[in-house]
């Protein structure tokens, strides 16, 4: 067996028989463990024949070994790998050496680059000569590590310019083996390793990304949910935002809450169709034109058709919609005017008494614009409060239906027969729809909860 | 939970049948599904919600969207809904008064316009 160059030595399992090496009877060592990975890989033979190695490294070196199989083992396939090779008696040789040793390995061969290029799909590993007619050193390879995506590479370079394969990996290849100094054994292993490296190196990527998403959709929720603009006084509002199981996957859901005048409120609750950034972006938009229209004083008429108009002029797809609520409430004239497009009822609270807000709804925003609708004008009783929120709350999951709005209705009144503090209603509600769920809601959850200054024990 | 979705002929109609839940991660497929039909020169289309166990808000958006796209091209989606809690997603929604809902894929697959099964969702 001839011993071979393995590239430099990197993190993770590639590396697995470093250790051995640091601590071995000289350069035999490395060896000594790359035999033991063999012969458990050859699965049946005594992991003890890797031979002059002490019983506890032994030990130490089958059980990395027995690792290395039940790794390969749980990813099953065998590995495709596309040789690119323009020296057909090198190729054959590769062919060969991997045939040796019945390497797991499904082997083509393309002689140029060109062709290599033309045919990635399906490709786990490229094993890269870094001599060919049309791509000659590493310029190969940074064509193969641009257009190749998420393909592993492991250069092949010739004994005197192993210097190149230094270089390859310091450009992103996986590995590098020297030409004629390589065996069956390594090579199969190295194709393994490169591919797991690779895989490595994505999942790494990936993380990086999903922080990244995840700071972005922060921003995007102090966006969604503001500050309320109140004053303290004869109202209690009380915000909720509950973010779905998905965490990164961040809803549209939106609200707000502005003073227009003394006693005079405008709450604003709204879900835009659909999840992710573009729709977080949109509920923004909206609920900060909301915001500017309602601080304008542009007539409760003209209100929704405007916020309808700005929809549909910022949206990326004509298949983008918006269901929103909004309660104007006059806390002198106890009286609440209610708009719903498309969007759940908000509930009158009243002692243990609880009624969604009645009414035909008007269609959700950006559908067939212009339908917003008359305002449903609802008495508030002497103690009342009012809750409005989004689907994400009845849409969780009691036996083999769904809470719904009437589930929430009785939910909602159980809790105020408890006598508990009206305030700690939202917490509460999401406690028990999702003992109901048998899980955390799927979907985001947003709720405005505002009591009137009779009703905030 | 899987989305199912199989398409046959009936009187010159395409019904595609939805099985599962239309949500926010099964949406996409129903989407690109009702794309293809709709690419694929399929002008009468109906939708049978019968075995939807759920459709939330996304799922609303892309038959929703459908709806545009056919009547953009002269076509018309219609749904075939009998169960009382898609109704009400429907009523909540308002989009009762956007899609012709039929009871059966009979109703919504017999004749034009207006066939007799229409108010399957009447309100309540």
């Amino acid at each position: 067996m001839t011993t071979s160059t393995v590239g430099p030595a990197e993190p993770g399992p590639p590396a697995g028989a470093a250790p051995e090496a640091d601590t071995g009877p000289g350069v035999d060592a490395g060896q000594d463990a790359a035999d033991a990975g063999q012969d458990a890989a050859d699965a049946g033979q005594d992991a003890a024949d890797a031979g002059r190695t002490v019983a506890q490294r032994r030990a130490n070196a089958a059980a990395q070994a027995r690792r290395a199989v039940v790794r390969v083992g749980a990813g099953g396939q065998r590995l495709r790998v596309l040789l690119v090779e323009d020296d057909p008696g090198d190729a054959f040789l590769v062919g060969e050496l991997l045939d040796e040793v019945d390497a797991p390995v499904t082997l083509r061969i393309a002689a140029t680059m060109a062709e290599a290029l033309a045919g990635l799909d399906d490709v786990d590993c490229v094993l890269l000569d870094l001599g060919l007619p049309d791509a000659n050193g590493l310029d190969g390879l940074r064509r193969l590590l641009r257009d190749g995506t998420g393909v592993a590479v492991c250069v092949l370079t010739g004994l005197a310019d192993e210097h190149l394969g230094v270089a390859a990996v310091a450009e992103g290849a996986q590995d590098y083996l020297v030409k004629g100094r390589v065996d069956g054994v390594l090579l199969s292993r190295a194709i393994r390793y490169a591919v797991e490296r690779r895989r490595a190196d994505e999942n790494a990527l990936r993380l990086r990304e999903s922080e990244l998403r995840q700071a972005e959709s922060r921003r995007l929720e102090r966006g969604l949910l503001p500050q309320p603009l109140m004053e303290p006084g004869v109202v209690v509002l009380e915000t909720f935002y509950r973010p779905g199981r998905q965490r990164a996957l961040l809803g549209g859901d939106f609200y707000d809450a502005v003073q227009t005048g003394p006693g005079r409120l405008s709450l604003l609750v709204g879900d835009v169709c659909g999840h992710g950034v573009e729709e977080a972006a949109l509920g923004v938009a909206l609920r900060v034109a909301w915001r500017a229209l309602t601080l304008a004083g542009v007539p409760d008429d003209d209100l929704l058709p405007a916020l309808e108009r700005v929809l549909m002029a910022e949206r990326r797809s004509e298949e983008v919609f918006a269901t929103v609520a909004t309660v104007d409430v006059d806390v002198a004239a106890s009286e609440a005017s209610v708009r719903i497009c498309g969007h759940p009822p908000p509930l009158i609270i009243s002692g243990d008494r609880v009624h969604p807000v009645a009414g035909r709804p008007a269609m959700m925003l950006g559908v067939f614009p212009g339908g917003t609708g008359e305002p449903n004008r609802v008495p508030l009783p002497p103690d009342w409060a009012v809750l409005v929120y989004t689907d994400g709350l009845i849409d969780g999951r009691v036996g083999d239906g769904r809470l719904g709005v009437g589930g929430l209705r009785e939910l909602v009144a159980e809790h105020r027969r408890t006598g508990a503090p009206l305030a700690e209603l939202p917490d509460w509600l999401i406690a028990r729809a999702e003992e109901r769920n048998g899980d955390p809601l799927a979907d985001d959850v947003a709720m405005l909860l505002l009591t009137g200054d009779q009703a905030t024990s | 939970m899987e989305l199912s979705l199989s398409t046959r002929t009936v009187a010159g109609h395409k019904v595609l049948e939805v099985g599962g839940e239309i949500d926010v991660y099964t949406a996409p497929q129903l989407r690109e599904h009702l794309i293809a039909l709709v690419e694929g020169g399929d002008r009468q289309v109906v939708v049978d919600l019968g075995r939807v166990e759920f459709l939330d808000s996304t799922g609303l958006g892309v038959l929703v969207g459908a709806l545009k796209r056919l009547r953009g091209v002269d076509g018309e989606l219609s749904l075939v809904c009998a169960q009382e809690r898609l109704l009400k997603i429907f009523r909540i929604t308002g989009l009762d008064r956007v899609f012709t809902l039929y009871g059966t894929v009979e109703a919504a697959t017999a004749g034009g316009e207006g066939a007799s099964g229409a108010p399957a969702a009447t309100a309540g």
